[in-house]
């Protein structure tokens, strides 16, 4: 039942972004997710010498939705949210762990294998990693924004404290941390 | 400034404490008015401004993330009921939050605070938050304010009200001084009865007292230096009194005295006597033996029982007194003239007769004035006694002597004095070769007045010299003109005088007429100052003109005289040529004249030649020149440039 519900609400964030009946919610997302990672006090850390790289990962079923997502956050910012200079990236799982440069990354659809690398990678690295799912808070993701009445996001205590993420504390006063 | 200075000294020290307190209590007020308003609304903006800090951050992340929840993040501070309004916009303008409390009418102001939403990252704004905040409590506490103090306004009123009686009450003392010391007099001793006061009052007591001591001292003083100056005022008013009224030397009454006691009656009888020829015993025994006489004769008529006035240097006066008659009175004058003349008077152990003459003036208005014109008269008369008698015109004569005199004196300013001139005729060729100068004094009607008429009267009035020098101007700025010679006549007052000969030298010296000026002197007149003329004559002479004596053999004048005066012409006197066909004296008198004249070798000229018959006689005498109305009558003269 579960593995449905995730089925049915990516399938939606997939058909607002194929289909473009939802412009506002694709939208959302793709406005919210550069701005959350601004708000790591860190990000400009992990690559200082080039742009903050900002990565959409995906496992090889959805690499064509992951980066169509990375393109078009690209195309609202042009490579700049404040003081930083970004890319969005489109990368897959494997690829990522294996990478230090990364700043923030955004999980599109996949399995709990993947999402537990990633978590595990994120800690390590001190990388926020952030997913459209809730639900994935429970297998080690950092946070969530989902689309409910309003727009909410959640964030991981325990994965906040393990990782080491120094967030800009206005941030704390929206987000719900979820044990 | 003059209300001030006459205001008392309670109110002005209440109006001045008044005055003080009230800028103090103005300034006061003011400034914590102004403190406790801006307190006030400070910690009202102060309160909401942490209201919206409260909101503010949490609002910046929502608006950065674009999420809107703002409802639910500034409900915290809108459950609030001071929250009127907030409004949160964004930067391109947008509202994206409006909120209003449902109850739409406040009472009070408002206070509105606006701040600007910041972006987390950045720091930079990404829109506004504006409060509207309840001004209920601002109102509130200000409103309790002016309550606190209108209440101390109240009683600071209060106070002064209770300070204003009491400073009254204080100075009670003053005003009860006052109105003792108010109607104080020397001589009396004010009390002040204070049983308990301030001590500047009973300093002011004291003074007061000290200085009533030092004012009865005073007044003692002035009391007796008073009662001196009194006396000594009453000694030299008597002494003055004396003075005013009676004659120093002899003590008798003198003539303010007479005047007063004749101003007492409208009509009186008076009589003046006058010593005559007192100014030769004043020359011949000195001025003490004269004044020593008029004591002694003084005295002598005190003893005649006269009431004698002195009132002039030798003139004593006389009064009828009641119940005596005019006739008694002057029975007694004229037999006061017989005993004075047979009475004896020592001086210098000599013995002086002395005589008098006596004017008197009976039942007469102006009595002095009438004695006087009466004694004048009994002078002219060289009668011993006179009494005034008003038909005799005498004052009417003075009157036509002042309106003459004041005539002459109209002339000389209105230049009236004109000249007429005589010719004199040559006996032996008949023709004309000299002229008379006539003083004539035109009338503004045109007539004229002959000289005999003014002449007399101008030298008592000291015009004549003026005339004078007026004639010598007229002639000679004439004859400078022609080519006669020309006689003017001067008086012996005129030779006497300076002024005049130097004037008369000056009119020569600008005409150019010395050379033909001749100058008539009076035989009776001039030759009486014989040295003075002499003079004269010499000056004359040194410019040119010659002398002629006029009026020549009525005077007194010996040939020797004429001799050294070196004489020119001798114009034979008038009384003798008009009837020298008639009377053998005159006409042996007249050859006598010609005879020496004709000696010592200067001209004659005969007067009053006024008939053929006359003329005649006078050439068969040999006298040099006729002048009369037969030969030619005075006339006016015009220039006759040659």
């Amino acid at each position: 039942m579960e593995i449905l519900i995730r089925y049915f609400v990516f399938l939606s964030f997939l058909l607002c972004i194929a289909k473009g009946e939802d412009v506002l919610l694709v939208n959302t997302y793709v406005r919210m997710i550069p701005k959350i990672m601004v708000l790591d006090t860190q990000a400009a850390l992990h690559n200082p010498a080039n742009k903050t790289i900002l990565a959409v990962v995906y496992e090889d079923k959805n690499k064509n939705s992951a980066k169509k997502i990375a393109e078009e956050i690209n195309g609202y910012y042009g490579g700049r949210i404040g003081n930083l200079s970004f890319s969005a990236v489109a990368l897959p799982v494997e690829e990522l762990i294996n990478r230090h440069d990364i700043a923030f990354a955004y999980l599109t659809q996949m399995g709990k294998y993947s999402i537990s690398q990633i978590s595990a990678w994120g800690i390590s690295n001190s990388v926020p990693t952030f997913s459209y799912d809730p639900k994935d808070l429970d297998n080690g993701i950092l946070g969530s924004i989902a689309i409910e009445r309003t727009t909410v996001i959640y964030l991981n205590k325990n994965v906040l404290k393990l990782s080491k993420i120094r967030f800009n504390e206005t941030l704390f006063q929206i987000a719900r941390l979820i044990e | 400034m003059i209300f001030l200075d006459k205001t008392r000294l309670s109110t002005k020290i209440i109006s001045t404490f008044s005055v003080v307190t009230i800028v103090i209590f103005t300034t006061i007020t003011l400034v914590t008015f102004h403190i406790v308003r801006d307190l006030t609304l400070n910690s009202q903006e102060e309160k909401a401004s942490l209201l919206i800090d409260a909101v503010k951050s949490s609002v910046a992340i929502s608006l950065f993330l674009g999420i809107n929840d703002m409802g639910e993040k500034i409900s915290s501070i809108t459950r609030m009921k001071e929250i009127i309004a907030l409004k949160i916009i964004d930067n391109e303008g947008r509202v994206v939050l409006n909120y209003r409390q449902e109850e739409s009418s406040f009472p009070y102001e408002s206070i509105q605070i606006s701040k600007k939403i910041l972006e987390p990252s950045t720091f930079k704004p990404i829109g506004s938050i504006l409060l509207t905040y309840s001004g209920e409590e601002f109102t509130k506490t200000m409103n309790r304010f002016y309550t606190l103090y209108l209440w101390l306004s109240f009683g600071t009123v209060i106070v002064f009200w209770l300070m204003l009686l009491w400073i009254n009450r204080l100075l009670l003392p003053i005003k009860i001084i006052a109105r003792k010391v108010r109607n104080f007099k020397p001589g009396e001793y004010i009390r002040f009865d204070f049983p308990s006061t301030q001590s500047e009052f009973t300093q002011i007591i004291h003074a007061f007292e000290t200085m009533q001591n030092s004012v009865a001292e005073y007044s003692e003083k002035l009391q007796s230096i008073n009662t001196n100056l009194q006396r000594e005022v009453s000694e030299k008013t008597l002494e003055a009194t004396r003075q005013l009224y009676n004659d120093n030397l002899t003590g008798l009454p003198n003539r303010f005295k007479l005047q007063q006691d004749l101003s007492q009656m409208p009509r009186s009888t008076v009589a003046i006597l006058n010593i005559d020829d007192f100014k030769e015993i004043n020359d011949f025994f000195g001025i003490d033996a004269g004044d020593w006489l008029l004591s002694q004769i003084g005295r002598w008529l005190q003893e005649m029982k006269l009431s004698p006035y002195r009132i002039g240097g030798d003139e004593f006066a006389f009064r009828l007194r009641e119940g005596n008659s005019p006739e008694q009175f002057r029975h007694d004058m004229e037999r006061l003239i017989s005993l004075l003349s047979e009475k004896l008077f020592l001086i210098s152990e000599e013995t002086v007769h002395v005589r008098v003459t006596v004017g008197l003036a009976i039942n007469s208005e102006k009595p002095l004035i009438h004695a006087d014109v009466a004694l004048n008269q009994a002078r002219a008369l060289k009668k011993p006694f006179k009494a005034y008698d008003h038909t005799e015109g005498v004052e009417a004569q003075y009157q036509t002597n002042i309106a003459m005199s004041a005539r002459i004196r109209q002339a000389l300013v209105e230049h009236r004095i004109v000249c007429q001139y005589q010719p004199i005729v040559s006996c032996k060729s008949g023709k004309i070769e000299k002229y008379e100068t006539l003083v004539r004094i035109r009338n503004e009607d045109g007539t004229l007045i002959g000289p005999y008429e003014f002449l007399s009267i101008a030298q008592k009035t000291k015009l004549y010299h003026h005339i004078t020098q007026e004639v010598v101007y007229q002639a000679c700025t004439l004859f400078a003109t022609r080519h006669e010679q020309f006689s003017i006549n001067l008086s012996g007052s005129d030779i006497l005088d300076n002024g005049t000969i130097t004037t008369i030298e000056n009119i020569l010296r600008q005409t150019g007429t010395a050379e033909r000026v001749i100058f008539e002197i009076l035989e009776s007149e001039g030759i009486e100052n014989f040295e003075k003329v002499e003079l004269f004559i010499t000056r004359m002479k040194a410019m040119g003109a010659k002398i002629a004596i006029d009026d020549f053999g009525t005077g007194y004048s010996n040939f020797e005289n004429i001799l050294k005066l070196n004489v020119d012409i001798l114009k034979i006197d008038g009384s003798l040529i008009k009837s020298i066909d008639q009377n053998a004296r005159h006409r042996i008198v007249v050859e006598a004249i010609v005879d020496f004249a004709n000696r010592i070798g200067v001209d004659t000229v005969a007067e009053f030649v006024a008939s053929e018959e006359i003329l005649q006689n006078i050439t068969d005498l040999g006298i040099t020149y006729a002048q009369g109305f037969h030969t030619g009558k005075p006339q006016f003269l015009d220039p006759t440039f040659f």
